[in-house]
């Protein structure tokens, strides 16, 4: 019995002692902002003054650090984006996914073809094609380049409804429904987690993008900038020793409110993927 | 993908037999219509007309007309530039009229190449909808000569909300992909064979078509100057190198850490996957940055190690010549802290597919394998593994796709802190520690050098294409697709 809980003991101690590596410059990151000093403490893990001065600092905005600006910019291209990319998914998944008709199939494998092509190689001609209608450094294009080709990403939607029972649409085909209106009274009340993934998912995407948004806001106007590409900006080689634990602090902020959505969001994918994947 | 189709070769000729179908339904409306309906190959709306169908008579004619005045109005002034790419040079020239200097009617090789690629599509698509009305109006035919009832307008609109409710919701959808993914990516498959770069930037200069010389750098030839063919290699080495650890060892340890967590003997298990997954939580431009500065030569790891006498030691040993550890400065030691950083970024990810899967593992098969006496360790390698492999395999396949693809883990990591000193590969402005999108990504936006990014756009895409292909008809035998349905 002795040597079961020792046992345990370790089992226990391994974990924990993953966890404190895994989450140390976390942590790191959570004390670094709290400290009074502007740069970079290369001294100790720990900082040498507490203050919460660059919390403050934040929501007082200078010509680089535009904070609350930039949230307020990532915010509205997230929900735009977020409106029309789940419409995107949704409408794909249901079409693909419950309907039949002869264009499917080849639709399908064009879009796996299109999914091997790097983002990047398309973004490069989308900002030409964009700088012509004067659409960079806008947010009009972000907006566009986030959601116009969000319908590639259908699968885990389609997984989803590929589980609702096919009877229940005969069914309700034979009593005499329309396409739309099973899409719309019976497929999409019962897929309420598939929903709330594709809309956290979306939403997260001009928070976590990084690349798009350098490629299409390249006027180095802070004003206009997302949150990604402002913090970014913050760690330029002449910017850092003054904005350091600005970044940090800026960094704090912007993970809570992402981190809870994420940790709600991953819930849902693991039920949709698991879900479609296992059962077959 | 299909039930009945198990090869790519297959799924091309049900393609092709689908397209000829379509072909041979065209001409038998041509050969057996009437006047009406070959007269609607010319003017579209003519066997709606003759059917009483006018809105729909006058949608088509009005289509019709608007692709013809696009036609001869837009078309007409880039489409027979097509190929030149455009002569006239962009200057200033002296206008006896206003006696002041004006810029002459120059040519934009990039405006011709964009626009008349894209009548290209306008036309391509609209052939499709003109042939699709020939024959719908022979359908029409048929059905008024057999004396059917022909749908009214406000019947052909309901059909979209009912047979034809998949028209309905994907148009806007394929509408937002033709335009930001398709056209985008033929685009920069023209431009791969145009010498568009640094010295050929419109509107100012033109460029033209170079046919496959691109290539013929990026393999290596274009001279001894170019130093092209050794960074692709050099990158190309790296990047599947990178990709292969990159997936596996992410794959493994979080598989090994989701079976760590769901053991018995783990307490407070969620506790524990809540805490891994905050990692990955906060947005990768924060955490990576961060690590970045973490690792930096003059970071807080260095003060560390210097302090314990790591530093010390290891240039003792002669594993490194300057005062600090090049975490993500030297070659070698960037490229393991890359794929240190990267395990770090990406267990908790697999950590999460991994837990979901393995909470639907066959319990009974478990049970009595224990019972006919099997190990744990048994019963890992025989039933866990394989059960995990059938399951996450095809996203295997993906993830490896994606990491030959992971800009963000390499670009946010080494960019501007990583700087090369080997002369070759800094000639083509390349780096070690490049991935071939990284590559790309600095070769337009630093360089302009858009020739040579899209060349190697071209051969990132046929490589993960050849992987996928490849790796999936080996992995999936048939399709599970309706089979729960």
């Amino acid at each position: 019995m002795k040597k079961k809980g020792l046992k345990t003991f370790f089992h226990n101690l391994l974990i924990a002692v993953l966890a404190i590596i895994w989450l140390i410059p976390i942590v790191w990151l959570l004390f670094t902002s709290f400290s009074s000093y502007d740069g970079i403490n290369t001294s100790s893990f720990f900082p040498e003054e507490w203050s919460i001065k660059h919390y403050v600092q934040l929501f007082q905005p200078d010509t680089v650090a535009q904070f609350p600006r930039w949230f307020l910019n990532t915010f509205v291209i997230a929900c735009c984006t977020c409106v029309i990319s789940t419409m995107f998914i949704l409408m794909v998944a249901y079409a693909t996914s419950v309907m039949r008709f002869k264009a499917r199939k080849p639709l399908m494998n064009v879009a796996v073809i299109l999914n091997l092509f790097p983002g990047m190689l398309s973004m490069i001609a989308v900002y030409f094609v964009l700088k012509m209608f004067n659409l960079t450094n806008n947010h009009l294009g972000l907006i566009m380049v986030y959601s116009a080709s969000s319908g590639l990403g259908y699968l885990i939607a389609k997984g989803f409804f590929d589980t609702v029972p096919r009877a229940l649409c005969e069914a309700a085909k034979i009593d005499g429904c329309s396409e739309s209106k099973i899409f719309f009274k019976m497929i999409l009340p019962l897929s309420r987690p598939i929903i709330v993934y594709t809309v956290i998912s979306s939403f997260l995407v001009p928070w976590m993008d990084f690349v798009y948004a350098k490629i299409i806001l390249n006027a180095g106007i802070s004003s206009k900038y997302t949150v990604a590409i402002g913090l970014y900006r913050m760690l330029d080689k002449s910017l850092i020793n003054q904005y350091f634990t600005l970044f940090c602090a800026a960094g704090i902020v912007i993970s809570i409110p992402i981190s809870a959505l994420f940790v709600l969001m991953q819930k849902f994918y693991v039920e949709g993927v698991t879900g479609g994947a296992v059962k077959g | 993908m299909a039930n009945n189709k198990k090869t790519p070769s297959k799924a091309i000729g049900r393609f092709f037999k689908g397209i000829g179908g379509f072909f041979a339904e065209f001409g038998t409306a041509v050969s057996k219509g009437d006047i009406f309906t070959k007269l609607s190959l010319i003017w579209m709306g003519a066997g709606y007309a003759r059917h009483k169908q006018f809105i729909k008579a006058a949608i088509m004619t009005v289509l019709e007309a608007a692709v013809i005045l696009f036609s001869i109005l837009f078309a007409s002034q880039y489409v027979p530039k097509f190929g030149t790419l455009g002569t006239v040079q962009a200057e200033m020239i002296f206008d006896p009229v206003t006696m002041k200097n004006i810029m002459n009617d120059y040519d934009n090789s990039f405006k011709i190449l964009l626009y008349s690629l894209i009548c290209f599509v306008v036309w391509i698509a609209f052939f499709f909808v003109w042939i699709k009305n020939t024959i719908n109006s022979y359908k029409i035919q048929v059905k008024a000569d057999k004396g059917e009832h022909i749908n009214t307008f406000i019947e052909d609109i309901r059909m979209y909300k009912d047979e034809k409710f998949h028209i309905t919701l994907l148009t806007l959808p394929v509408l937002g992909i033709v335009i930001f993914t398709v056209i985008p990516i033929l685009l920069l498959i023209l431009v791969a064979f145009t010498n568009y770069d640094q010295n050929h930037m419109p509107p100012s200069s033109l460029f033209s078509w170079v046919g496959l010389s691109n290539f013929v750098k990026l393999f290596g030839g274009g001279g001894m100057t170019s130093t092209f063919g050794y960074s692709f290699v050099r990158i190309l080495g790296w990047t599947l190198l990178w990709a292969f650890f990159a997936t596996f060892t992410t794959y493994i340890g979080g598989i090994l850490l989701s079976l760590l967590i769901n053991n018995k003997r783990t307490k407070l298990p969620k506790l524990w996957r809540t805490l891994f997954v905050v990692t990955i939580a906060v947005p990768q431009f924060v955490s990576l940055l961060l690590v970045r500065n973490f690792f930096a030569n003059g970071g807080i790891v260095n003060t560390f190690c210097k302090a314990i006498g790591l530093t010390g030691w290891l240039r003792d040993i002669g594993l490194i010549s300057t005062s600090y550890i090049p975490f993500l400065s030297a070659p070698g030691w960037a490229h393991v802290m890359i794929i240190l950083i990267n395990i770090w970024i990406g267990v908790p990810y697999q950590m999460l597919i991994a837990t979901g899967v393995l909470m639907n593992l066959p319990a009974d098969q478990i049970e009595s394998a224990r019972i006919d006496g099997a190990r744990p360790r048994q019963i890992f390698a025989k039933i866990t593994m394989p059960y995990m492999l059938f399951i996450t395999g095809p996203t295997l396949i993906t993830d490896f796709v994606k990491n030959i693809n992971n800009f963000n883990v390499i670009y946010l990591l080494t960019e501007g802190v990583y700087t090369t000193t080997n002369q070759a590969l800094a000639n083509s402005q390349a780096k070690e520690v490049d991935l071939l999108v990284t590559w790309l990504f600095r070769l337009t936006q630093d360089y302009y050098n858009y020739k040579m990014a899209s060349a190697i756009g071209i051969v990132v895409f046929i490589i993960c294409a050849v992987f996928t292909l490849v790796a999936f008809n080996k992995m999936i035998k048939g399709d599970r697709e309706e089979t729960f349905q």
